[in-house]
């Protein structure tokens, strides 16, 4: 699975996330012209561009906290549309990482990492507790499981949102930029985990400038601007031999 | 003026504790009533429900232009005229002055606790929202277990003193003859003529339990902190 190295765009079948020619308006602004991107079980994809250039707003319409006005988004089989009756049948599938954490500041820790287990999967409290213990320390951060998110510096919040995705035990991941509100010394610390969970075969969406870690983990860069996605390449083809003007100007930009 | 006597105090304890008594009742009945319906016309508004948001915002209007002694006078007199229209004898169906204190404090402290949900409701961070969404929280669930715990956190220093203007305005159940401990001690003071030792004594009262229900909230906000929450 991580032997691919050209680009490789999954079948249709094996895809876990597919998007085909959406496109997402804010009043007058298109932030989204006619997205395509497949994304297979497994695969690695970093996406990246300029600031407005729709990346965080197409992970957003794929576990449908924006709706999209037209195309088709596709999930672990189930197309999202405005009509859908239980959206969460998707979301519970769809893990996903904020910028700003969003970590519930009232509940505890573990208690963080609790909730939509008891809530959504029905767990049990012991259940749901085992099962966030064991997260937390995948993340180590377990020792810190009874303190409130307050009390945590800006990395270890961001791991714990971590953690607090994966208690949904998600077929796939979305990152949106969790790395862009941390202080410079706690990124590493959040990228590691991150890491962590690439080795362990999951199916990860990260926006991000972190082209350190592209290079590392990402199957695929997907570069985008201005709403479309610009080029698509894997990382030492997409950071040695960028095609677009595009793509060369915005690295030069990122890569000082 | 004589000197101060507050021997007389302490024999019109007994009837001072049932005004006290009831004072208490009185609070905590309405507080109940009132944060539940509240809370409930709070999130009628919220979601903008059709009909029924615009009813409870000209509800909270009304109630909150009248005066609380004009809402008891009516609820007193109106209403058993029209339970009597609506049981068709035409007849006055009388409900009694307490059932009155109750239901109407109750009404009555439901439109303020509703304005201060409503405003908490509104400063919840929008990535609240969004991290139970992309959880698949319910919205049942999103609201029960993350949204209102936060909002009655923020806003439990204004609902305390909501709840102490209530506590100190149950002394107007004495239009409708009910004695509260305002109420006892000035047909007491009355009686006697010790009108200051018992104006005295009432204030330490309300005093004492206005600054120990601000400690109390004090207290629980430490316990339940978000300690040095990062928004």
């Amino acid at each position: 699975m991580l032997q691919q190295t050209a680009v490789n765009v999954p079948s249709r079948s094996s895809a876990i996330v597919a998007v085909e020619k959406l496109v997402k308006r804010f009043g007058q602004f298109t932030a989204l012209n006619d997205v395509n991107l497949t994304v297979a079980a497994g695969e690695k994809i970093v996406l990246c561009g300029p600031s407005g250039s729709g990346k965080s707003t197409l992970i957003r319409c794929i576990n449908h906290i924006e709706r999209h006005d037209s195309g088709r988004i596709v999930v672990t089989g189930v197309e999202l549309t405005d009509r859908m009756t239980d959206i969460n049948s998707v979301r519970r599938e769809v893990g996903m990482v904020f910028q700003s954490f969003n970590l519930f500041p009232h509940l505890s820790i573990v208690e963080n990492c609790m909730l939509a287990p008891i809530k959504v999967r029905g767990l049990s409290r012991k259940e749901a507790r085992e099962r966030a213990m064991g997260v937390l320390r995948r993340v180590r951060i377990h020792d810190q499981a009874d303190k409130y998110p307050g009390q945590l510096s800006g990395g270890q919040q961001q791991r714990v949102a971590i953690a607090r995705a994966l208690c949904m035990q998600p077929k796939v991941m979305l990152f949106d930029e969790p790395t862009s509100a941390l202080d410079p010394e706690m990124v590493k610390e959040v990228l590691d985990t991150m890491m962590g969970l690439a080795r362990d075969g999951m199916t990860m969406i990260c926006v991000t400038h972190e082209m350190g870690f592209a290079r590392e983990v990402a199957d695929r860069v997907v570069f985008m601007d201005r709403g479309t996605i610009v080029e698509e390449a894997d990382p030492e083809t997409f950071f040695r031999a960028p095609r677009t003007e595009r793509a060369k100007g915005f690295l030069q930009q990122i890569i000082h | 003026m004589n000197s101060l006597d507050f021997s007389i105090v302490v024999q019109a304890w007994p009837y001072l504790w049932l005004g006290l008594v009831f004072s208490l009742a009185l609070t905590a009945a309405a507080f109940l009533i009132g944060m539940i319906l509240g809370t409930l016309f709070a999130l009628v508004q919220h979601f903008e429900v059709p009909v029924a948001g615009r009813l409870v915002r000209a509800y909270i209007a009304l109630i909150r232009s009248i005066p609380l002694i004009l809402v008891l006078f009516w609820f007193f007199f109106l209403v058993p005229i029209v339970l009597g229209h609506l049981s068709g004898t035409g007849r006055p169906v009388p409900i009694g002055a307490n059932w009155t204190a109750f239901i109407t404090f109750g009404l009555f402290e439901a439109a303020y606790y509703s304005e201060i949900i409503r405003v908490g409701l509104r400063a919840v961070n929008r990535g609240q929202f969004e991290a139970c969404q992309a959880l698949a929280l319910s919205t049942f669930h999103t609201y029960r277990c993350v949204i209102l715990p936060q909002v009655l956190r923020v806003a439990s220093p204004i609902i305390l003193s909501q709840t102490i203007i209530l506590f100190q305005d149950t002394s107007l159940v004495y239009v409708l003859s009910l004695t509260d401990l305002l109420g006892a001690a000035s047909k007491l003071a009355q009686l006697n003529g010790r009108l200051v030792e018992m104006y005295v004594v009432v204030a330490l009262v309300y005093l004492g339990i206005s600054s120990a229900a601000s400690q109390w909230v004090a207290s629980l906000r430490k316990r339940y902190a978000m300690a040095g929450t990062r928004r």
